[in-house]
């Protein structure tokens, strides 16, 4: 009776059934997003009943990724020490003519505009790409330089092979400094003018896997347009924050430029946005309802990358819902927000692989081994102490608006400093006068201190790492930054011959 | 100019000009205009007939086969010319863009599907000095 009952209501089923169906053509396939909607209106009974498999997709910028090619041997054979191909040097992990194009090095001659996502990008466009190596010879490898030109169709091995892709979720960050920063999430406006998110939100493959229960080592994907591998977790996995990756690999030769796109992010640097897509059998009810999890159910946290250090204070809590929704709300006012994978490139890559797996051109495969589902992603261990604006500040020497500029020379004497900060009666920043500008107004005969001081004050905060502040004066060619607190008072000052004495040590 | 320059171009060639700013003192001035597409070459060829000198505005182009539909440039827009549809496609609209003089999504978009190019009357455009 008890295996009657069992056979007449199946609560299960394998891939090797799903598989059997995509060869008669009979297997039922959702995207995620047609997957949603079932459930929401016949519920996860019915869509457990009804759907096969359920494909999902992102399309983003995947920094560590990159692809590995064997170059075959030149005669006479080089066993190559440095290696450029259009000007990006890549890595040369193993013995003499493989080579590995990491998507975020850039190019000699056009940094911030071309770099190895882009070589990886015009090699699978068929274009001809120009390699550059050079080594020290050996006596089975004499050769000591070489250029040719290459395309796809000449390497022996062109695969992606990517050590993180396809994280889970990621943060949206905002700016709060008073100045524009350019980062791997893009440009973003001072003072929290705009905000910028990633990921694909309830379309990402792990979103609808989360625990980890078909996802796995050797589970096939679609990768860049052609069937992939998983070949374990990614870097960094964090499965349980919900910050999982996975690691993949995929052959270039077969990838279309349609999902495999070298790109740029405005002064920080190259990647390659890359199209994954996972098809999630439905084994059982429980990936029926977890297929279902909506935007609205995904969290993220508002991070202000303004403050570039490894904990940046997280600002608001937000869902994915109102990440797409074009706006959020932070301190009751409307911040604008930019997507920076493509959703569009998302969905198509789930209907996509729907289609593959409709027309049979696709099998699923149940993974040979689970990924983990506990490891933790930890910080770096330092073993040395990172300097900050608050080591090296100086107690400002400071004047007054309403001060002669005679005084104010003379205190530049007696003090030996370059740098007078003008504050107003309550220590709060008011400007700041340079030697120089002291040194100017008497050869123009200017006597007041408000004709010659600057008013808008490049600053420094005391808790901020050195090497930031010391940034900021190499970009706005100055060499001193007063140190002021969130009331703008100011608390000390911080210059260049201070930053070179303190490194210097 | 001490003449009144813009008035004679409008009276002579009957066409209107639209004065979006002008700054103008003792030494000369500045204006920006707005012509029809119709006028423009009539229109530029008086200025410069007159001693003024002429530059066009650039305009945004997107390269669509580039352009992948991330959306990096939505936020960045002051006039909120770049909006996402429906089906997720980035679409910009050319009527509230303005231009090269802001050029804000150019350098924000990772795809590189962003230019300011110079207005299609590329004659006139060319001897823009």
């Amino acid at each position: 009776m008890e295996t009657l009952k069992l056979n007449s209501k199946k609560n299960t089923r394998t891939i090797e059934e799903i598989n059997a169906k995509i060869k008669t053509g009979d297997a039922q396939v959702l995207t995620a997003e047609e997957m949603k909607k079932l459930v929401e209106s016949s519920g996860v009974e019915v869509a457990f009943k009804e759907v096969d498999v359920v494909t999902t997709g992102t399309f983003g910028a995947m920094c560590s990724s990159g692809a590995i090619v064997n170059l075959g041997h030149s005669d006479p054979p080089i066993k190559i020490e440095r290696a450029w191909i259009n000007d990006v040097e890549a890595c040369h992990p193993g013995a003499a003519v493989d080579l590995y194009i990491g998507a975020t090095a850039m190019s000699e001659t056009q940094p911030f505009e071309y770099g190895g996502g882009h070589v990886i990008e015009d090699l699978v466009r068929g274009k001809e790409v120009e390699l550059r190596a050079t080594s020290y010879g050996t006596d089975c490898y004499p050769r000591t330089q070489i250029t040719t030109s290459l395309t796809k169709d000449d390497l022996n091995q062109f695969y992606l092979l990517n050590f993180r892709n396809c994280y889970q979720r990621y943060a949206c960050a905002v700016n709060s400094r008073d100045e524009t920063i350019y980062t791997y999430m893009g440009k973003l406006l001072p003072q929290l003018r705009n905000a910028t998110f990633s990921g694909a939100g309830e379309l990402n493959p792990l979103m609808n896997d989360p625990d980890y229960e078909t996802i796995g080592i050797g589970t096939r994907i679609f990768l860049g347009g052609a069937q992939g591998y998983i070949i374990g977790e990614g870097t960094q996995h964090d499965p349980k924050n919900l910050n999982g990756t996975l690691m993949v690999r995929g052959n270039c030769k077969n990838m279309s430029p349609d999902f495999l796109q070298g790109a740029t992010f405005a002064h920080y640097g190259t990647t390659l946005y890359i199209g994954l897509g996972i098809p999630i059998p439905i084994l059982n009810e429980g990936l029926a309802k977890k297929t279902a999890i909506r935007d609205e159910e995904i969290f993220t946290h508002v991070v202000d990358y303004g403050v570039p250090r490894r904990d940046k204070p997280k600002l608001k809590k937000v869902s994915y819902k109102e990440l797409k929704s074009g706006a959020i709300t932070l301190d009751a006012k409307k911040v604008r927000v930019s997507s920076l994978s493509s959703l569009k490139m998302a969905k198509e890559i789930a209907e996509t692989l729907k289609s593959w797996i409709a027309s049979g051109s696709f099998y699923l495969t149940a993974p040979v081994e689970r990924l983990p589902i506990d490891s933790v992603f930890k910080p770096m261990r330092q073993t040395e102490g990172t300097p900050f604006v608050a080591s090296v500040m100086q107690t400002a020497i400071t004047c007054k608006e309403n001060e002669a500029i005679r005084d104010i020379a003379a205190r530049i004497v007696t003090k030996s400093v370059n740098h007078i900060v003008v504050v107003d009666d309550g220590n709060r920043l008011g400007g700041i006068v340079t030697s120089w500008d002291i040194t100017r107004a008497m050869a123009e005969g200017k006597t007041a201190l408000t004709d010659i001081m600057t008013r808008r004050v490049v600053t420094a905060k005391s808790d901020e790492p050195l090497e930031t502040a010391s940034r900021r004066m190499a970009q706005h060619n100055i060499s001193a930054l007063p140190v002021i607190d969130a009331e703008r008072k100011v608390l000390g000052i911080v210059t260049a011959e201070d930053v070179s004495k303190f490194l210097g040590r | 100019m001490a003449k009144p320059t813009t008035a004679e171009i409008i009276l002579e060639h009957k066409v209107p000009i639209n004065i979006i700013t002008a700054h103008v003192d003792s030494k000369g001035g500045d204006y920006l205009v707005d012509i029809s597409d119709e006028a423009l070459e009539t229109v530029v060829k008086a200025f410069r007939q007159r001693g003024a000198t002429v530059t066009l505005p650039k305009l945004i182009e997107v390269d669509k086969e580039k352009c992948f539909d991330c959306g990096a440039c939505v936020s960045l827009c002051p006039v909120e010319a770049i909006t996402v549809a429906e089906d997720c496609s980035v679409n910009f609209d050319k009527e509230k863009c303005v231009g090269s003089t802001c050029s804000a999504c150019v350098e924000a978009c990772p795809a590189g599907a962003i230019k300011s190019v110079k207005q299609n009357n590329a004659e006139l455009a060319n001897n823009t000095r």
